[in-house]
């Protein structure tokens, strides 16, 4: 596995190369002049080459693509354009009691957790009362659920439950470890509401697949009861599609969820992103392309290799 | 199922046991003498260098100081001293400033300095942070309120660049005589000069605080100011509280002619009056209206989508007026505007063209879809508020009329619009900017033009006007300072593009008359060649005025001493919180 896994790393260098390489053409195509942006309205053609050349866009490609590389490997992105903050500490905050990246795994990891355990939990109900009226109006529900935009969700329940029942505040964060999740709660109702309804319906469909195996049929003969059945049985086989689910969902949950996060004013890397898109700033750009791509393709082969521990079958070579 | 119910059970009831604990803390928060207020997108450096946008200079000017501020109350603008003694002593020959600072003024404490005490403001500080914003590696978007105006400044950044020059190296026009003079010298008269040194680019720094903090000063701003910054959680909020050694300043004595009296109760008090600034950041329009319903922000601008609910016949409605709410409207000197590219073979060679496009365009319509009627339809080019100004002028092609502007079109050499290519209307990519470009393409329709809509992102945009590849867009202006010369640049030959002038409009006689009112101190003179110019840009179009924003606020009835202008952004200073009343209306909310 050891081996395996070293040969996986290996491979991830010529991949995020291509990435960078992707980013980086995409953005000489489709970014615009910084120099331009940052020189103002006043400015003369001589101060924007001037910019040019300290920001180094005034090179041939190649030796931008250098620099982009060097500061891979350096993890020094330098300073944004658009707000002059060094780069690492818009994303990991001045400290890490304020780190936007924190906050967006505040939100997202309990809200995905929580859901998690309810999905499961319902979808398991609904395999074990599979036909029934409960399955069906449930089933119903979830994708009533769904097909309701998230914009929905978030109006209405920052409005009722925020503003009108004054039951949690209607945006903002603390930093204290405490006060924070007053914060936060209304933030994960809404995200569990968002992504409960499929979830449900993704876990009830793995369960029913399983629930027609054949080793479900034996352990019912052998006597055992529904629970030890669906607890035991079941719910161990599924482990597979549930990890590839949360493993895969763990690179997206830490870059944030842009809706929530403007929403309810969340300094976290959602809107991070955002506004890095938005003013063409290509230091964080640069930035946040490479943590994402680091951290895919590491859940990527953290899944692999969790295969192989829950399913004796699965051998990695 | 039972496992199911305890789990749904003790998470509800962790969240909402979180929640009232917290909040019960939170209420000590309820009632402080603190004015927080809403930016909708991030503050970038907070640093005089970097004031470029409204927030970091609205922030920054609570922080730092200039030698000139405006008058809170009278109207149109009045310019006062704040850090300089007195107004300046200017030559004969109108070339030579010279203002004497203000003794006894000291910067915030800081450890940048000796035993952390701020220590007394020099006319050498404004020397140093003056070559700071010149400086070019420091990239300062607001060089232009010195460089080419100033004698030697052209010269020193040019050295500078070339590393032939330090901050040692002196500039001619930028010199302090003593401890407490500064001396400015020309090049030619520059009489918006006195307005410049009004804008937080001129404010100072202290050269001990820039070397302590190096690049990172843009976030450990220490100037004069009456509030220091306490926090900054970027993308969040800043918290800003008062400084406790802040110089005896008083309210004004004096208001303007519509101002209520109530507006005079303070006058000769010590300000500021809070302890507290909080600006936070909040994007999205739903969360800034239901924050200030419920208090937690005291001033806000109405949010497109709440202002139908909010204001009827310009009145504030009952409701929202019985909670103690309180409505302000003025008018902001700023113009939208729908620019044509001159450099375009057909759009640039024919006038009647663009009057015929002018007069097909329904501003008045524009004006009721997407800004609530907040405005008023610009006739020209010089906004309200602004020396130049004239209410009575009525532009001839803005006057909505389809069948005049067919009779152009037939004059223009295009029937119906045959025989034209299609243009391209270059817009931001935001749902509004694209909804503007419909309706403008739909108004065009109506005299056979076509128009194909090209949404960019922000940065595209902007460098499409700069490569003046850009045919046709819409754009706004928002004055620096209270002189129609601030717009009527917009359209001077010297500045088409990279410059402000993207329509790259050149007209000779413009040009002139430009040159000769840069001459002129302000004065009927003055105003004649504004208004020659202003005509001129009203027969030729390369842009369509469009609209003269009005800026729509609400406070809670706590807050007192309130009014907007966009172009004085100290006044927080002069806003006090009537605890009395906040403790009274707040819990109602």
């Amino acid at each position: 596995m050891l081996k395996y896994a070293i040969r996986r790393i290996l491979y991830m260098f010529p991949i995020l190369l291509g990435i960078t390489l992707v980013t980086f053409l995409l953005f000489n195509v489709a970014g615009g002049d910084p120099a331009v942006q940052m020189a103002g309205k006043y400015a003369t053609e001589a101060e924007i080459e001037a910019i040019r050349k300290d920001l180094g866009t005034s090179g041939p490609l190649y030796v931008q693509f250098g620099n982009y590389i060097k500061q891979i490997v350096t993890f020094d992105f330098g300073r944004s354009w658009a707000t002059k903050q060094e780069v690492t500490r818009m994303i990991f905050g001045e400290e890490f009691r304020t780190s936007p990246m924190l906050v967006s795994v505040s939100l997202t990891f309990p809200a995905f957790f929580i859901t998690l355990v309810l999905a499961i939990s319902i979808g398991l109900l609904l395999t074990f009362y599979r036909g029934g009226v409960l399955d069906k109006s449930i089933m119903v529900v979830c994708l009533g659920a769904i097909s309701i935009s998230s914009l929905v969700y978030i109006l209405f329940l920052q409005y009722y439950l925020g503003y009108k029942l004054g039951l949690f505040p209607i945006s903002g964060i603390s930093y204290d470890w405490v006060d924070k999740w007053n914060y936060l709660a209304l933030p994960i109702i809404i995200f569990v509401a968002l992504s409960l309804g499929s979830n449900v319906l993704f876990f009830r469909t793995i369960f029913l697949d399983e629930v027609f195996q054949d080793y479900v049929r034996t352990a019912r003969a052998k006597g055992l009861s529904n629970k030890v059945v669906m607890f035991r049985h079941v719910l161990r086989n599924a482990l597979i599609p549930i990890i590839t689910l949360v493993v895969i969902q763990i690179p997206f949950l830490i870059t944030g969820t842009l809706l929530i996060e403007s929403f309810f004013s969340l300094p976290g890397l959602g809107g991070l992103i955002y506004n890095a898109i938005n003013n063409a700033d290509f230091p964080v750009i640069k930035a946040m392309t490479f943590i994402s791509a680091v951290l895919y393709m590491f859940f990527q082969l953290l899944s692999d290799i969790l295969y192989a521990v829950v399913d004796p079958k699965v051998q990695l070579k | 199922m039972g496992c199911i119910k305890q789990i749904i059970t003790s998470l509800t009831i962790g969240l909402l046991s979180i929640s009232m604990f917290t909040a019960c803390t939170s209420d000590k928060k309820k009632f402080e003498n603190s004015i927080s207020i809403a930016y909708g997108s991030d503050v970038k450096a907070l640093d005089p260098v970097f004031a470029e946008d409204y927030y970091a200079s609205q922030v920054s000017s609570q922080i730092f100081e200039t030698l000139y501020e405006y008058h809170y109350l009278k109207r149109p603008l009045v310019v006062q001293p704040l850090l300089a003694e007195s107004m300046p002593k200017i030559s004969e020959d109108g070339l030579t400033y010279t203002i004497k600072l203000k003794k006894g003024i000291f910067f915030q404490d800081n450890e940048a300095f000796k035993e952390g005490k701020g220590r007394e403001l020099t006319a050498e500080d404004f020397i140093y942070s003056w070559k700071r914003l010149l400086d070019p590696a420091n990239k300062s978007q607001g060089t232009w309120v010195f460089d080419g105006k100033v004698k030697g400044v052209s010269d020193w950044r040019e050295k500078m660049r070339k590393g032939l020059a330090d901050y040692d190296t002196p500039i001619e026009g930028l010199q302090a005589t003593d401890k407490n003079t500064i001396q400015i010298k020309l090049e030619k008269p520059y009489h918006q000069l006195i307005y410049v040194l009004a804008m937080t680019y001129t404010a100072p720094t202290a050269k001990e605080v820039v070397d302590k903090y190096g690049e990172e000063i843009i976030n450990h701003p220490v100037g004069t100011g009456p509030f220091i910054l306490k926090d900054w959680i970027k993308s969040n909020k800043i918290v800003l509280v008062k400084n406790p050694n802040f110089r005896d300043m008083t309210y004004p004595t004096e208001k303007d002619e519509e101002d209520p009296e109530s507006m005079l109760k303070d006058a000769g008090k010590k300000i500021p009056f809070v302890d507290k600034l909080v600006f936070n950041i909040i994007t999205e329009d739903q969360t800034r209206w239901l924050n200030f319903m419920k208090g937690n922000l005291d001033i806000l601008s109405i949010p497109k989508d709440n202002f139908d609910s909010s204001i009827a016949n310009d009145q504030i409605v009952t409701d929202l007026a019985d909670k103690g709410l309180e409505l302000h409207v003025n008018t902001e000197p700023d113009l939208t505007y729908i620019a044509m590219n001159m450099k375009d073979p057909i759009l640039g060679k024919n006038k009647k063209l663009r009057q015929a496009i002018t007069l097909a365009y329904n501003t008045d319509a524009a004006l009721k879809k997407f800004y609530n009627d907040r405005g008023i339809v610009a006739q020209s080019i010089i906004p309200p508020t602004i020396d130049g100004y004239d209410p009575s002028f009525k532009n001839p092609y803005k006057d909505f009329d389809v069948e005049k502007a067919k009779k152009l079109m037939v004059e223009a050499g295009y029937p119906n619009g045959k025989g034209l290519p299609e243009f391209e209307f270059a817009t931001t990519s935001s749902s509004t900017a694209v909804q503007m470009a419909e309706f403008f393409k739909d108004q065009m329709s109506q005299i056979g033009i076509n128009i194909k809509i090209v949404p960019n992102s922000w940065p595209q945009f902007t460098q499409k006007i700069h490569d003046a590849k850009a045919q046709i867009w819409g754009i706004a202006w928002v004055s620096d300072y209270p002189d129609a010369e601030n717009f009527l640049q917009l359209l001077y030959g010297e500045n088409v593009s990279p410059g402000p002038n993207g329509s790259n409009f050149v007209n000779a006689e413009y040009d002139k008359l430009y040159k000769q009112a840069l001459l002129l101190p302000s004065g009927e003179k003055r105003t004649k060649l504004y208004h020659k110019m202003r005509d001129i840009a009203s027969e030729e179009l390369p842009m369509i005025p469009m609209i003269h924003r009005q800026g729509y606020y609400l406070t809670h009835g706590w807050i007192e001493n309130f009014k907007r202008h966009i172009t004085i952004s100290d006044n927080f200073k002069y806003i006090r919180v009537n605890m009395d009343k906040k403790k009274k209306l707040k819990p109602e909310l």
